[in-house]
This record gives structure tokens, sequence and C-alpha cells, in this order.
């Protein structure tokens, strides 16, 4: 027991020296993560309105944007148009990128100089991506239509169309996003151990048995964290909303992050606005949860 | 930007507009000072930049003034505004938000500077500015906010012309005669009968108006949304079919701008808007229209005869570190001279100055393929200011009012709903956001 004393109170000094390194660390990122998100939480308690300075501190019915919102017709349908396209924009991104990426799994600088170009969508600033599109999507300018039109397909205005205003910004957004999956898809191929391949070879397995008993069980992981990333930011899709179709046409592109910025910068109710986004916040933060607890990511084996 | 050439006359013009500003006649006063100044796209400030260096040189201040689409330059400022920073020191006081952002006390009160001799010289003339343009600047003591740069005068534009006197049609008067002139030349030649642009709570309401409806009950006293009225249902319907029958594919996401170009280029033939969208037609050196535009009045409904009619201003944000220098650019771009020089050398149709109103330079300018489109201008802006019956644009609350309008003309216009159930969810949308700014609405 004496032996151990001299090494404990090493540990706990160790301990006490660490945390006291962390603490300006730990203090700047409580002020730039948590100070915001708890002003967003108290805020959602009033009816904070920038027109009506009598509206700041006014907590006497803390809960009523709460109760607004559960009225809201128009907040229930953005969840909904979210919904679908975070449902539809993940899913094809995960599997255009996870395709193109077992077709250029290969060192030939074809295939190499191929995957930057895919990359490039990417890293294209968002504002630049919509500007693109609504070029495409726009009639009397678009290269998509003349060319269309030249074939004798008269293609309605897919900005305007409400059977395919959703549908545009799922098809830009996946144009820009797929190279995320296809790169950690990508990386991840390229760490698979030649054994299993070799292994599987051996068993006489076809390009298909391969592909879907070996490459998809060894990238389940990659492939769930990498949707798990593309929900996240795909709740957050926005430039292409504003610049595309500005929600619409009527609400069928209004997505709930927008319609929350419109409440607060277009109209001024930031305490609404707050409320709108504090419950989205907690939905983002439960459903990682769930996923991450699903798959099992940061499990200690 | 495209510099202004100096010549003998333009100097003269610019001595003139100086003279006017009595802390440009010290030397370089604003030597060193940035001004940053911020609007939505128009003619009016393409013209303008062209004479920024004359200025920059009288004041030895630099100009930095950007523009941006409407409702971008809207959304930005009512932000920059909300947060009184210093980030602007002059501001477009936009119509639909001058009640707004007069009422919340984001823009300085410019009664002061032009009462103060030592800062605008009585020639100056704060009082030429029409009425009309300027009620929506001011308050209800009567301080000013804001001196109007533009009056909007909502007007008709057949760009091809000849296309309606081939089908035997000429300008129309009425609704019905609208619908009926459409019907006749729509698809000929390629070029739609009707385009308009996404800003359905402007473009809309003299339709809804003409047809007996209106939009608040009683502005700005009693604000309860009358969105679902019989009249409004119709007029909703009326209108959401002209869009659906005879706008180009594409054209609910058109932007003026885009607007102005189907027009310019005879892809669209008919469109009801400001004047200042309207007259690059027969002026613009990339109209194709320019010998077959013709104007008329708004065509009038079973009710009357309602076009919109608004202002603009230039104003300074209360969060200004540089209000002096704010204030001499207000004065120098909106001097007698200055206007009448934008008129005579650039056309520029929506100027607020009675003086150059009635002048003989801005009737020249306006007389368009023989058309005195002066005196329409002037027709319109009377009857706005006559009758009142705008002031539900300027009341506080009308940006979120028009979005509702928006999402149910769009709802109506693309079928997504029948007119009925689209302005139902329309009025019951716009009264939920009232409650949520605190506006009282009848029970009914």
């Amino acid at each position: 027991m004496t032996a151990h004393r001299p090494q404990a109170g090493f540990e706990r000094a160790k301990a006490r020296f660490f945390m006291l390194c962390l603490a300006p660390s730990l203090a700047v990122l409580a002020l730039v993560t948590l100070a915001p998100a708890l002003f967003l939480v108290v805020s959602s308690l009033t009816p904070l309105d920038l027109t009506r300075p009598d509206t700041v501190g006014d907590f006497s019915r803390p809960l009523e944007n709460y109760r607004l919102m559960m009225a809201d017709g128009r907040l229930a349908n953005s969840v909904w148009v979210q919904a679908k396209l975070s449902f539809w924009t993940v899913l094809l991104q995960l599997l255009i990128g996870f395709g193109l990426a077992l077709l250029l799994n290969s060192r030939t600088r074809f295939l190499e100089a191929l995957r930057t170009v895919f990359l490039i969508p990417m890293v294209l600033p968002p504002i630049v991506v919509a500007i693109i599109w609504k070029v495409i999507y726009t009639p009397d300018i678009s290269p998509m239509h003349w060319a269309l039109a030249s074939l004798g397909f008269e293609v309605p205005s897919l900005i305007t169309d409400p059977g395919w205003a959703l549908t545009a910004i799922i098809i830009a957004d996946t144009w820009q996003w797929f190279p995320f999956t296809m790169l950690m898809t990508l990386a991840a191929l390229q760490m698979m151990p030649q054994e299993l391949i070799d292994a599987a070879k051996v068993d006489g397995a076809t390009a298909w048995q391969m592909t879907w008993h070996v490459t998809l069980p060894f990238l389940k992981g990659v492939l769930l964290v990498a949707g798990l990333f593309r929900l996240i930011d795909s709740i957050k899709a926005f430039p292409l909303i504003f610049i595309l179709t500005d929600g619409g046409p009527g609400s069928v592109t209004e997505v709930t992050n927008y319609y929350s910025f419109q409440q607060a910068f277009n109209f001024s109710l930031l305490g609404y606005s707050s409320a709108i986004t504090t419950v989205l916040l907690a939905a983002s933060v439960l459903i990682s949860w769930a996923i991450i607890r699903s798959i099992g990511w940061g499990h200690r084996e | 930007m495209t510099h202004a050439r100096f010549d003998r006359r333009t100097l003269l013009g610019a001595a003139g507009a100086l003279a006017a500003t009595p802390a440009l006649g010290q030397a370089k006063p604003f030597a060193g000072q940035t001004l940053n100044g911020a609007a939505f796209q128009s003619t009016f400030f393409e013209y303008l930049k062209a004479f920024f260096p004359e200025f920059e040189e009288a004041t030895g201040a630099r100009v930095n003034f950007n523009t941006q689409a409407f409702p971008v330059y809207n959304q930005r400022t009512d932000l920059e505004l909300s947060t009184r920073g210093s980030a602007l020191d002059v501001v477009n006081v936009t119509f639909i938000y001058s009640g707004r952002w007069i009422g919340a006390g984001w823009l300085t009160n410019l009664s002061e500077f032009v009462n103060d001799r030592n800062k605008t010289d009585p020639a100056w003339d704060a009082a030429d500015f029409v009425s009309g343009a300027q009620s929506a600047m001011s308050d209800a003591r009567g301080n000013v906010f804001g001196f109007a740069w533009e009056a909007g005068a909502m007007l008709m534009a057949a760009s091809r012309y000849d296309l309606l006197e081939k089908n035997g049609r000429s300008m129309p008067t009425t609704f019905d005669e609208l619908l009926a002139t459409c019907d006749a030349i729509h698809g000929k030649e390629n070029v739609t009968a009707f385009v308009a642009d996404r800003l359905h709570h402007w473009n809309w309401i003299p339709y809804l108006m003409g047809l007996g409806g209106q939009v608040f009950k009683d502005p700005p006293g009693n604000l309860t949304p009358r969105l679902a009225t019989p009249e409004a249902i119709r007029a909703a319907q009326w209108y959401g079919d002209l869009l659906q029958k005879f706008a180009p594919p594409g054209g609910l996401s058109f932007s003026d701008d885009q607007a102005m170009r189907a027009q310019m280029s005879g892809r669209s033939n008919i469109r009801t808007q400001a004047i200042t969208w309207l007259v690059p037609l027969a002026k613009h050196e990339e109209s194709t229209v320019k010998s077959t535009v013709r104007y008329a009045l708004m065509p009038a409904g079973p009710a009357g005869n309602f076009p919109g009619s608004n202002s603009h201003g230039l104003g300074i944000p209360v969060g200004s570190r540089r209000k002096e220098l704010a204030w001499e650019f207000i004065k120098w771009a909106l001097s007698k001279q200055m206007l009448n020089r934008i008129v005579e050398t650039r056309g520029y149709p929506s100027v607020c100055r009675r003086s150059v109103i009635t002048g003989d330079a801005f009737r020249s300018a306006l007389t368009l393929n023989g058309q005195d489109v002066a005196s329409l201008y002037l027709q319109v802006l009377e009857l706005g200011g006559r009758s009142g019956y705008m002031k539900y644009r300027t009341v506080p609350v009308f940006p979120q009012v028009g979005d509702t309008i928006n999402r149910g003309i769009e709802r109506i216009a693309t079928r997504q709903q029948p007119a009925d159930a689209a302005m139902r969810q329309a009025q019951q949308d716009a009264v939920q956001v009232l409650g949520r700014a605190g506006v009282q609405v009848d029970a009914d």
C-alpha cells in the first residue's frame, strides 16, 4: 500500500496538470459553442421580435412559442419536406458514391485523374453550385432544356413545377455531395486487406458475390459514418433552396431550417425561430445518437 | 464600373450639383473616408455609379456601393439595421420595409440635417420631392427618414405590340380585355402573351383591388387579413390562370430582371409592372423591341383601376459612423442637377422631384415611340396619392403577409391547390404570423 501512495499522488498531480492545461481550451469551447446554444434556448422562451424592443427578456409566457409550433401547419409541412429531402439525398449519395468508388478503385493514371474530376463539385462553394443549377433549371438559358427540346422533349421548368421542384433540389444536392461518400469509400477500399480478396477468389466468388459478401460488410462502418455525416448535413440544406426555389412553389421545397431562417431574418421573429431551431437541434442530436448507438461507433471492445 | 466622360457640360453639371452642398465647398472635407452604401439592383444606381468619380473627387471620400437582387438586399439590410451596426452608411429605404425600419428606430432622422443650414443649403429644396413619394419615408410626426429616388408607378407594356395589331387587338383597358388579348396572341411567333416576376404580393394586388378585394381590413388601424374573401379568391384564381396559361415556362421563378429580359428579347409580350422595368424596353441598348413596344395604363377591373405605386428612398442607418458623409452623398445623388443629368443622359423614368418631372427633359425622355409615357406616370402617381389605397404596403408586418400571398398565388398557378383552398390557407398563415408579431386581428 505504502509503495502505491507516491504513485497515486503523482497520478493525481498529473491529472490536475492536464486539467489545468485543458481548462483554457474548454473555456473557449464553452464560450463559442455552448453560449450561443444557451442563448438560443433562452430566446426561444421569449417572443423576441427585433422590431419590438419590449419583447427582449419577456419571459411572461415561456412556452408560448412551443405551443404555437404545435398549431403551425407550415412548420409541420417543412418537417415532412425535410424528411423526404434527407432520405433521398443520403440514399442517392451513398449508392452513387459507393458505386463509383468501386469502379474507380484502381491505380491507373486515367482513373486517378477521373477521381479528381469527380471531386470538383464537393469543393465548389455552395452558392456557385446553386448558380450552376439555377442556369441548368431555367428553361430559356438552360443547355439541358435546349438539348432536350432539340430532341423533341418538352420538359417543364423543374424548379417551378410542384411535382419536380424537390427532385430538382435532390439532384443538385446529390451532384454536389456524392464525391464525399465516394472519397470515404475509396479510402476504406484501399485499406481493405488483400487476404480477404484472395480468400474470396480461392473460394470461387463472382464479382457480385465478392461485392455483396466481402466488400460491403467491410465497408459497412464507413458507409454508416458517411451516411450520418450526410444526414446531419442534409438538415442544414440551405443555399440550393435559397437560390433555386425560395422554398416554393408554394411550400414544396421549404425545409425546416429554411422556414426557421425566414421567421428570423425575413420577419424578425427571433423568439419563434429560436424555438424551431432548438427543436431541430434536439432532433439532430437524437438522430445522431440513435445512429451512433445502432452501429456501435465508439464502442470499446 | 463605367466612368462618365468628362466634358465641359459634365463638369458644369457637376459643379451645379455640388454647389448645393455647403460642406463640399471646403477642400476634400471627407478625405480618406469610405462611404459604404447598399441598395437593390436598379438602373438608377447603374446610372449613378458612372458619376461616382465626381463625388469622390469633390469630397476626397471613396464610394463603395453594392447592389443586390431585391429580396436579397431587403433581407441583408433588414438584418444589418436590426443590429444597429455601422457596416452601412447609406441604404435604400425599401417601400415595404419603410414602416418597419422607421418604426423600429433603425434609420436616422434626416429632418435634423435638412433643417440645419450648415448642413443643407435651402436651395437643395427638400419640399420639391413629390409628397406621395415621400409619404412612406416619414413617421407620423412628419420627420423624414429617407428621400425618394424612385417612384414606382405600375403601367402596362406590350413589347410586341405589332403582334396585338396583327391579331386585331389594341392595348387592353379592362381585365376581360387583357385575358382576351392574351388568348389571341399567346404563342404567336413563339412569344408568350404575358410575363411577370415572382413578387406576386406586388403584381397581384392591383388585380385583387380591381375585383373588389383588399389585403387588410382597414390599414394601418385594422390589419385583419382579407385574403379568403370571395373577391380575393376570385382575383387569385384569375391571376393564377393568367400566369399558368400565358407566362413562359419557369416564369414563376423569374426575378424582375429576368422578366424584363424576357420582354426585351421579344420572348414575352405583356407585363404589368413599375415603369422602371418597362422603359428599358424602349431605351436599353440590348432591347430588340425598341420599335414595337407600347405603353398603357394598367387595365381596370369592375371595381376600378388600382395600379401599384410605391417609392424607394435613400436613408442613413442609425448606427452609421459617417452620417455627415452619408448626407452629403444623398444630397449629391438626389440634387435637382444630378437627377436632371440622369434623365437627360440616360432617360431614367422614375424620378421623384416635381421640378424634374414637370421639366422638358423628363417629358422628352419619356416620349417613347411617340407616346407620352410621362403623363401616364403622373396619372398613376396622382391616383395612388389621392385615394391612399397603397397604405396596405407600408405597415410593418407587410413582409410576412406578403410572403403568404406569394405562396398562395404559387400554389394556384402551379395547380397544387384550387384558389379557395390556397387562399384560405394563406389567410390562416397570415393570421398566425400576425399573431406571432403581436398584431391583434378581428375574430371573423
